[in-house]
């Protein structure tokens, strides 16, 4: 057979190759046409500017009717919101791509805290102190004005002051837990009377979730994550091994399913709105998500600030997102201008009523009106008066990265506590120093 | 000789897109990998020397995953060949409908990784998946299978083998049909059975597909990412990740470009090595055929 | 042909159907052992089908296939000992000559030392020693023929059935290997079944010949039979060439004359006149207008033609066909 088909096959692999060859060169001439110009109209100087704006979609859809609003007031500015992925990590990404690309592909980006200094150290934001001076800031709740700043610069202007909260079952308890000792033991009674299957629901899988439980839980026993004086982790700690060893505590002992090592965000938010467990761990969305829907525990569900081990003051994780300018945007004053606006009230007050989204403002959170139609802004602005920050350090993703590793180990089973959180800090130490090795004291910053 | 310039003249714009797309980055990853180039440098390459490959030689998590992505490549596609020959032999037998079971078999391979994967993901959700589902349904309990990394490394191979395993298959069915009937028949003939028309005529004739499917999908297998990425992320506690994945957080997690570049190069020496390898085990066991010359 | 019941191959009212059509529509046929027979008709008249339902490759749909009085309807082709050469030689491209000739005895379990020495011996038969190690590619076609012929040998089959062993061949070639393929075929024990479409090659490999067309079988016998007493208008047409001389003479009857039958003179029955010469050296193929239509002429080549030229021939070659059926009328018969 290889004989037959011999002949004509020379023939055709000469056709196929001029075809391909010819479709080549014009794939490659049309990729080059938009950049020569040929193609391509420039806007009009009668047009608006355009400032193109890139956020995770639920937050881009909440903001989507003030925009609207404020593009229709003919201000010579465009704003163009685009909708990134939904999740985190992967809207960093997404982000990280466009920027490494050179030229800025947006001229606002909506900043995660976790970000903040990895973007300033790659040198993509433009500091905003010319246009928000220190004032600014001071008409915002405490854990508002945190994460912003580094070194000596603001980078970013905050859109929400979401921190993690404790949400609870009002159907099955009076009133919310004091202590992680009270949380255990509620939970026990109400499993044991058959009333949940669970009672603690929270985010375990290996990822940037499973820090920020960390973050909190470290807080509830009295240890922290960062040292920001020294700039070092404490993860070997005492009291850090205590604080692991309750979480690992809580799957051993079945207040927490298993499945906790890979649930993510939604995976605990969904099996807590199926009415499985007694609390739930998650950020002011997840409030909203079960009042939309019809699922049994709507209506039944309160929120409280996270708790703390008995006699120790407890912290949710600064969850914060923020408007920053990137550099290299041909329009940066007309940036600022949406910035002001986006983070201002109106758009804050619209976030808070439609998404649950906790606002900077404290005359926000003064605001009856609000009060009535926000009805978790109490809680929001208890939880914002002693928030959590993760370390604010360039290497904060491989601290995060190690940190979840050796946690989510843990947490399966394949190591006690202690030996995870020395090899987090081992690990750390290792990735600072080679941090400290290559750039000396410039990598590090102070919180601002 | 003329007639090799006009080829030449007619190959040289694909050969120079193939050196822009291949080449070129590859020698940007070398030249990379000797370089600091992180946040820590403004992202601005500063030679470093051999720094990041010293690093590389003591950093114990690549050695961890390349030994995980090793045993994952060698996994899944030993089961995809054993099975993709088994579906193409059953497609290659004249069914009823059999253009209609052939196209459908091909969906998975059709599905997006991401949404195969995020699939995957709800089916082994624990308590809510379809899988603990039935498992309670026959009187067990449910069980956390992406929790433990026995049971997630299980599920990773089967999801990556449920996706390709039709496109090896496929290309095992057209090798199938190279095979002129006749052969087959000759043999029956003789009085041969079924496992030794398999084993003696059409495996023989096969070799050159499997070859080509061994090459193609241990090449994908050992850059697994986006399956992992999504369906486990890497855990429980690295168990599954993928030098793919350690490289992709390297760059775009840690921004980290010159060790990402190193993780990147070595991977794919890694890989280099494994072909030229396997190709020479193939070639030393005569399998390898040049086609005769014509009469 | 003396044959008793039982020896040889017997075809009994052999069907085969495939979906709604019929392929092969009760086929009668005998082979007497050492009897080699010739399967004729055009594409798709069932000949290959009738191989095929021989050597159990597909199932017949009813009917029996009968050898020496055995039955071997419902056994599988490796259970008949039957041998087949293949019209594309079916030759094993990833084996050398050797191996494709050891295959089918290591599958059967033959020993090594008797397969060796059988290899050898059949080698020597048809003078493979030098192509042993060559792979089928590396093969001429009559090399590879060869090759599919000793591998056919090497079975020790009680049927030896052939496929079109020589439409891959050259004109030249096949009448070289005719006789060879007669002198190792035909006469020993086995009943040989020899399948083409040509005629010639049909009356030079056969003792007899059986023509199918439409899945039915038309006649059997001597090809001198089928030549001088064709059953029925097909027969006649199809063998002999150049074809047979179809004339419309009377309303309800055909009549066929061979153009070596006719002959051209000063008198004869019907006028006609020169259309058309073709030159075969050997002999002339002429081309004449008639009143019932162009007939053909085959004459000595130089024979001189008559100003006025009339037809002529014996009444023994008359052959009578019914216009609408084609059957063959006894009027005329010898």
């Amino acid at each position: 057979m290889a004989v037959r088909s011999r002949l004509p096959s020379l023939r055709w692999r000469r056709c196929a190759l001029m075809l391909l060859s010819a479709v080549l060169l014009s794939a490659v001439l049309l990729a080059l046409l938009p950049s020569t110009g040929l193609v391509g109209a420039q806007p009009s100087a009668a047009q608006p500017i355009p400032i193109r704006v890139l956020m995770p979609a639920p937050l881009a859809d909440a903001v989507a009717g003030p925009v609207a609003r404020f593009n229709a007031r003919g201000s010579g500015v465009a704003v163009e919101v685009v909708r990134g992925p939904l999740d985190t990590e992967t809207i960093s990404d997404l982000a990280i791509s466009s920027l490494l690309l050179g030229e800025a592909p947006f001229d606002l980006l909506l900043v995660d805290v976790s970000w903040l200094a990895k973007y300033v150290a790659a040198g993509w934001l433009v500091p905003l102190e010319r246009w928000f001076g220190p004032e600014v800031l001071a008409g915002m709740e405490p854990g508002a004005r945190l994460g912003n700043g580094l070194g000596d610069h603001l980078w970013r202007m905050p859109l929400t002051g979401d921190t993690g909260l404790l949400y609870w079952r009002t159907d099955l308890m009076e009133r919310p837990p004091r202590d992680t000792e009270e949380l255990v033991a509620l939970s026990r009674d109400l499993q044991r009377r058959g009333k949940v299957r669970w009672g603690y629901l929270w985010q375990g899988r290996q990822y940037e979730g499973l820090s920020c439980v960390m973050v909190e839980v470290l807080q509830a026993f009295g240890a922290r994550w960062w040292n920001g004086a020294t700039a070092r982790t404490e993860l070997d700690s005492p009291e850090a091994v205590a604080a692991a060893g309750w979480l690992a505590g809580l799957l051993r002992d079945g207040v927490s399913p298993k499945a906790v090592a890979n649930y993510a965000e939604n995976d605990a938010l969904q099996s807590f709105a199926a009415g499985e467990a007694a609390f739930l761990r998650n950020w002011p969305y997840a409030w909203r998500e079960i009042e939309k829907s019809d699922g049994p525990v709507k209506g039944k569900v309160g929120v409280t600030p996270m708790v703390g081990a008995p006699g120790e003051q407890g912290g949710g994780t600064l969850g914060t997102w923020g408007l920053s300018l990137i550099e290299g945007s041909p329009h940066p004053e007309e940036a600022v201008e949406v910035i002001r606006w986006l983070t201002g009230p109106v758009v804050q007050r619209q976030l808070a009523i439609e998404q649950g989204y906790a606002p900077t403002w404290s005359r926000l959170y003064d605001d009856a009106d609000l009060q009535r139609r926000a009805p978790l802004l109490a809680v929001q602005r208890q939880a914002l008066q002693h928030p959590q920050l993760r370390p604010l350090t360039p290497a904060y993703a491989q601290l995060s990265d190690l940190l979840a590793r050796q946690v989510n180990g843990m947490l399966t089973a394949q190591e006690g506590p202690d030996q995870a959180m020395a090899a987090a800090q081992g690990q750390s130490l290792q990735v600072l120093r080679s941090v400290a090795g290559t750039t000396g004291p410039k990598g590090t910053a102070s919180e601002g | 000789m003329k007639q090799r310039a006009t080829t030449l003249l007619l190959m040289l714009p694909a050969l120079l897109l193939l050196a822009a797309v291949f080449l070129y980055p590859l020698l940007r990853y070398g030249w990379l990998s000797f370089h600091a180039s992180s946040v820590l440098t403004g992202l601005v390459p500063v030679p470093n020397g051999g720094a990041n490959w010293l690093r590389l030689l003591s950093d114990a998590r690549f050695w961890t995953d390349a030994g995980q992505t090793l045993r994952f490549a060698v996994c899944s596609v030993a089961l995809e060949l054993a099975g993709g020959l088994a579906l193409a032999l059953l497609l290659h037998q004249p069914l009823q409908g059999r253009g209609a079971l052939r196209a459908l078999t091909l969906l998975p391979w059709a599905l997006p990784t991401t949404v195969m994967a995020l699939g995957w993901r709800w089916i082994l959700n624990d308590p809510h998946g379809p899988l603990n589902a039935a498992i309670r349904s026959l009187g067990g309990s449910s069980y956390a299978f992406l929790s433990t990394p026995a049971t997630t490394w299980f599920f990773v191979v089967l999801a990556d083998v449920w996706k390709t395993l039709p496109f090896v298959a496929l290309l095992l069915l057209a090798g199938l049909q190279t095979i002129p009937v006749d052969l087959e028949e000759a043999l029956r003939l003789e009085g041969a059975s079924r496992v030794q028309i398999l084993r003696r005529l059409t495996l023989p004739l096969l070799v050159p597909y499997i070859a080509l499917a061994l090459l193609f999908r241990l090449a994908q297998a050992l850059g697994v990412f986006d399956l992992i990425l999504v369906l486990s992320g890497g855990g429980p506690a690295g168990s599954t990740e993928s030098l793919a994945l350690y490289a992709y957080l390297n760059a775009m997690r840690f921004l980290d470009f010159g060790y990402a570049a190193t993780v990147m190069l070595a991977t794919f020496l890694l890989l280099l090595a494994l072909l030229g390898g396997g190709w020479l085990l193939l070639r030393r066991g005569g399998i390898e055929r040049t086609p005769d010359r014509a009469t | 042909m003396n044959l008793t019941p039982a020896a040889g191959l017997e075809l009994r009212q052999l069907c085969r159907d495939l979906g709604e059509r019929r392929l092969l529509d009760r086929l009668d046929l005998k082979v007497a052992p050492g009897e080699c027979l010739a399967l004729l008709g055009p594409s798709g008249c069932g000949k290959s089908t009738t191989l095929r339902l021989v050597a159990g490759l597909d199932p017949a749909s009813a009917g029996k296939v009968l050898l020496d009085g055995e039955d071997l309807t419902d056994r599988g082709p490796g259970e008949r000992q039957v041998a087949m050469v293949f019209q594309s030689y079916a030759l094993y491209p990833h084996l050398s000559v050797e191996g494709n000739l050891a295959l089918g005895l290591k599958v059967r379990g033959v020993p090594v030392r008797e397969r060796q020495r059988r290899i050898e011996a059949i080698l020597d038969l048809l003078q493979l020693q030098e192509l042993r190690l060559r792979r089928p590619a590396q093969l001429s076609g009559g090399q590879r023929q060869r090759v599919a012929l000793a591998r056919a040998l090497l079975r020790q089959p009680r049927i030896v059935l052939l496929d079109e062993p020589m439409s891959n061949l050259d004109a030249q070639l096949r009448e070289e290997l005719r006789p060879e393929l007669r002198r190792l075929l035909c006469g020993r024990e086995q009943p040989v079944i020899y399948v083409t479409h040509d005629q010639q090659e049909a009356v030079g490999m056969a003792d007899r010949i059986a023509l199918l067309e439409g899945g039915r079988l038309q006649q059997v016998g001597s090809p001198r039979e089928l030549y001088a007493d064709p059953a029925n208008r097909f027969v006649a047409s199809f063998l002999g060439r150049p074809a047979i001389n179809l004339l419309a003479m009377e309303p309800h009857r055909q009549l066929g004359l061979r153009p070596e039958h006719l002959r051209l003179g000063d008198d004869g029955a019907v006028a006609a006149r020169l259309q058309r010469r073709e030159w075969w050296g050997h002999q002339q193929l002429l081309w004449l207008d008639t009143p019932w239509g162009t007939v053909r002429v085959l004459t000595a080549p130089e024979t001189p033609l008559p100003t006025e030229p009339r037809l002529s021939w014996q009444r023994q070659h008359e052959l009578w066909f019914d216009p609408r059926s084609g059957e063959r009328l006894a009027h005329g018969r010898i």
